[in-house]
């Protein structure tokens, strides 16, 4: 039954207009595992850098990976920066698992803060990478790696956000409340039937 | 898609390049800084629903093709720099064939005004 007259959704899933859904587990299982294989590197550098581990693994650079890691700027923080990365990974990790197959819509606020948690990551990355040459004239095999996953994760976390973000301009255009949709309350309402009681509230 | 990947290839020879080509400062310098960021860039457009951040990469392209006057290379490094700028140029202007549909992208977020519609 479609009251409004749009155009329905190929499946209750697939935002509308939406070829595919970007909240699929096939979409979103790919940026958790390169987001765990980030924390896994993270981690390893983490305890190299608090003195846990005696060698590191290092295949191109030589002495490369010993230099960065126990350069200033890894010490900037009270923390070794590896060990933010590392909970920076998990972040990724944990929101980009959290809500089912219709958290663009359901959960908005777990897609954005994944884009949140995503979007930053890789640009301190990339920071780091051009940090490395220019200040040390060193490179790192495992820095580079992690920085390369923490920029792979950043285009395929986009599609989510853009579909939650549209979610809630339509509900904001529609006259609902944004701020319940980011939360994904009032979802228990028929789509069809939503659209004009809300017409009413707001006129 | 492959435009970008080729792109991807672009910033990490701008990385590897100093090395390779044996050039020092202020070519070198310039290059370790754009290589990633061409990369980067890249790398996030190869996804077509953020495909227009290639353009980005344009300023980049520009860049790699002034550099060598304004921070005044050597011969090596500026025909590498002038070679990677017009290779970067030509790639990060495709903007290939999306066939995913994305509700309107990133556009649809921004209100419809009728008197500034094109």
């Amino acid at each position: 039954m479609n009251v409004s007259g749009r155009p329905r959704p190929a499946s209750d899933e697939t935002p509308p207009g939406w070829t595919t859904n970007p909240s699929s587990w096939s979409q979103r299982l790919p940026i958790v595992a390169l987001a765990l294989a980030g924390v896994a590197i993270a981690t390893y550098l983490a305890l190299y850098q608090l003195g846990l581990i005696a060698t590191l693994w290092e295949p191109f650079f030589g002495a490369g990976s010993r230099i960065i890691l126990e350069s200033s700027v890894s010490r900037v923080l009270p923390v070794p920066d590896a060990a933010l990365g590392a909970l920076g990974y998990l972040a990724d990790a944990i929101t980009g698992v959290v809500g089912g197959r219709a958290r663009w819509r359901t959960m908005p606020w777990i897609v954005v803060l994944f884009g949140v948690a995503v979007g930053p990551l890789g640009a301190i990355s990339v920071l780091l990478v051009i940090l490395q040459p220019v200040l040390f004239d060193a490179w790192c095999t495992l820095c580079l790696a992690s920085a390369v996953i923490s920029v792979a994760m950043i285009g395929p976390a986009l599609d989510e956000v853009l579909a939650s973000l549209q979610h809630l301009r339509r509900e904001h255009d529609a006259g609902g409340a944004v701020w319940r949709a980011f939360w994904g309350l009032g979802e228990d309402r028929p789509a069809d039937a939503r659209e004009p009681a809300r017409r009413r509230h707001v006129g | 898609m492959l435009a970008q990947l080729a792109c991807v290839l672009v910033g990490l020879w701008l990385m590897a390049a100093p090395a390779i080509l044996g050039y020092g400062d202020p070519a070198r310098a310039s290059d370790r800084v754009v290589g990633p960021l061409v990369a980067a860039v890249a790398c996030i457009a190869t996804w077509a629903v953020v495909r227009d951040l290639r353009r980005v990469n344009l300023l980049a392209a520009a860049w790699l093709l002034l550099a060598p006057w304004v921070l005044g290379y050597g011969l090596a490094p500026a025909i590498n720099s002038i070679v990677a700028g017009v290779l970067l140029a030509a790639l990060a202007s495709r903007g290939g064939h999306v066939t995913q549909r994305f509700g309107g992208g990133w556009r649809a977020l921004w209100p419809r005004r009728p008197e500034r519609a094109r």
